[in-house]
């Protein structure tokens, strides 16, 4: 904890300009952009699967690499380091992860054939839906006539209104109006967890 | 009394049919609901218009038979086998096209599901019944009008109940009520959401300048007083770095948003925001 908060100090410094220890305002040169992106990117040909990307659901977990049996039948391993991101719900650490969750990752795969991870989106989905109803801390969403109820997490969930800024009050999305959500999956139910609705208003 | 409940049965079969066949021959959307519908899967989807219109005729002609004058055997004969085909039609658009609309009484969407099978089965009973007493339901109506018309009503609404087209006229009205008058969403908390942080993040010129170096998504974030600070994982010169951007928490002003990169295992760092111009659109 102590690590954390005293890694967090330094960070906020660097970027607030406090008297953070950071060593000096230049000490990582330039920032042209032919500096920058010195490396290269990696090519995919067209309609040929992204070797960088991969999804499935987790079906065991080795310290820091999640075996993964993605939909198509690829047995993937991936690698989750101090650098990647983990999301579900919200921006969470590797030990969010549960053995039946489901993911997407992006990453960089590496010569033994595992996926070092970049980005993981665990449970993640996007649906269009309608609002079929609500209740205290759930709206229930009819997705093309399957019910989902979607729980309402508070200091989480927001809501984009006409595509004004994000706001906490979900409370304007209207009975049987036509809404975007992005969410987590509850494995193996029709529930989610609500991170994002956009609706009008 | 069992009798005379009975012998209405063909005005409530009749008026459904007559309102089904309507909707199937005058609505503008009866294509789509054709194709919408299991009988694309049953008879190719060639053929599904027609079909569908197909039925619709029968409707008609049933529907107006029971209604008008003379109550025949006959009908409710062929009411109890059109009915029974709506229930095997249903088991048949479950069992092979479960995401089919049922295409029955709305061109609306409305997925096969318990309700459509309640209806088809109430219907079925009903047909029935008239099959066992014929009888003239508008001398049933002559005989007790008031009681009549309550029990023909009642049945009217049943189907419209058991009917998922029909739900945007009373049950979405009816659950809207109640939102307002229980606000079940209200008492949210103030604070800002930090997809709003992030949204305003992409807006600012910082972020434009470095977002490609960037390699993962948000990766932590704290609030420091009026500020937000928000980290992602960063390559710079072949360097695995932290981006750091501190974003006003509680106000909009994309362009006050700051940024610093910082090798954390040497602590160097590199304060974006104010080393590289900033492009004059970024305000």
């Amino acid at each position: 904890m102590d690590i954390s908060m005293d890694r967090r100090r330094l960070l906020g410094a660097a970027v607030l300009g406090g008297t953070g220890a950071f060593v000096g305002a230049t000490a990582l040169g330039s920032l042209a952009p032919e500096a920058a992106f010195a490396s290269g990117t990696s090519e995919v040909a067209p309609g040929a699967p992204d070797p960088d990307f991969a999804e499935g659901r987790v079906t065991g977990i080795e310290g820091t690499l999640l075996i993964v049996a993605g939909s198509d039948g690829t047995r993937w391993r991936i690698r989750v380091t101090n650098g990647s991101s983990v999301w579900k719900l919200r921006p969470t650490t590797f030990g969010a992860v549960r053995v039946g969750d489901g993911l997407y990752a992006r990453g960089v795969r590496l010569p033994d054939g595992s996926l070092a991870a970049d980005a993981v989106w665990v449970n993640i989905v996007n649906l269009h839906v309608h609002v079929a109803s609500i209740a205290r801390n759930a709206v229930h969403f009819d997705h093309r006539g399957k019910r989902i109820v979607g729980w309402v997490v508070p200091g989480t969930s927001a809501a984009v209104y006409n595509d004004t800024p994000p706001i906490a009050d979900l409370s304007l999305m209207k009975v049987g109006s036509h809404v975007q959500v992005l969410g987590a999956w509850i494995p193996d139910t029709n529930e989610i967890e609500i991170a994002t609705v956009y609706a009008a208003a | 009394m069992s009798w005379w409940v009975a012998s209405l049965q063909p005005a409530v079969i009749g008026a459904v049919l007559v309102w089904a066949a309507g909707v199937k021959l005058l609505s503008r959307h009866a294509p789509a609901a054709a194709a919408r519908s299991a009988l694309p899967r049953l008879v190719g989807s060639g053929r599904a218009l027609p079909v569908y219109r197909g039925v619709a005729v029968v409707e008609l002609v049933l529907g107006a038979a029971l209604l008008l004058p003379p109550a025949l055997r006959v009908e409710a004969v062929a009411a109890v086998a059109v009915t029974a085909g709506f229930l095997a039609y249903l088991g048949y658009a479950r069992l092979t096209v479960p995401e089919a609309s049922c295409g029955c009484m709305s061109a609306r969407r409305a997925p096969v599901g318990v309700r459509s099978f309640a209806r088809a089965a109430a219907l079925l009973l009903a047909s029935t019944a008239a099959v066992v007493d014929p009888a003239a339901w508008l001398e049933a109506l002559a005989a007790q009008p008031v009681n009549a018309i309550a029990v023909i009503a009642a049945e009217l609404a049943m189907v419209a109940a058991l009917s998922p087209e029909c739900d945007a006229y009373w049950l979405l009205p009816l659950r809207r009520l109640r939102v307002r008058l229980t606000h079940p969403l209200a008492g949210a908390s103030d604070e800002v959401p930090l997809a709003a942080t992030v949204q305003q993040l992409h807006r600012s010129g910082v972020y434009r300048q470095i977002a490609r170096l960037l390699s993962s998504d948000v990766r932590e974030h704290w609030d420091e007083g009026e500020w937000r600070i928000v980290c992602y994982a960063a390559r710079f010169r072949g360097e695995d770095v932290t981006a750091v951007f501190a974003v006003p928490r509680l106000r909009d002003a994309p362009g006050a948003v700051r940024a610093a990169l910082v090798d954390e295992s040497t602590n160097k760092t590199m304060q974006a925001g104010w080393l590289a111009p900033r492009p004059a659109h970024a305000t």
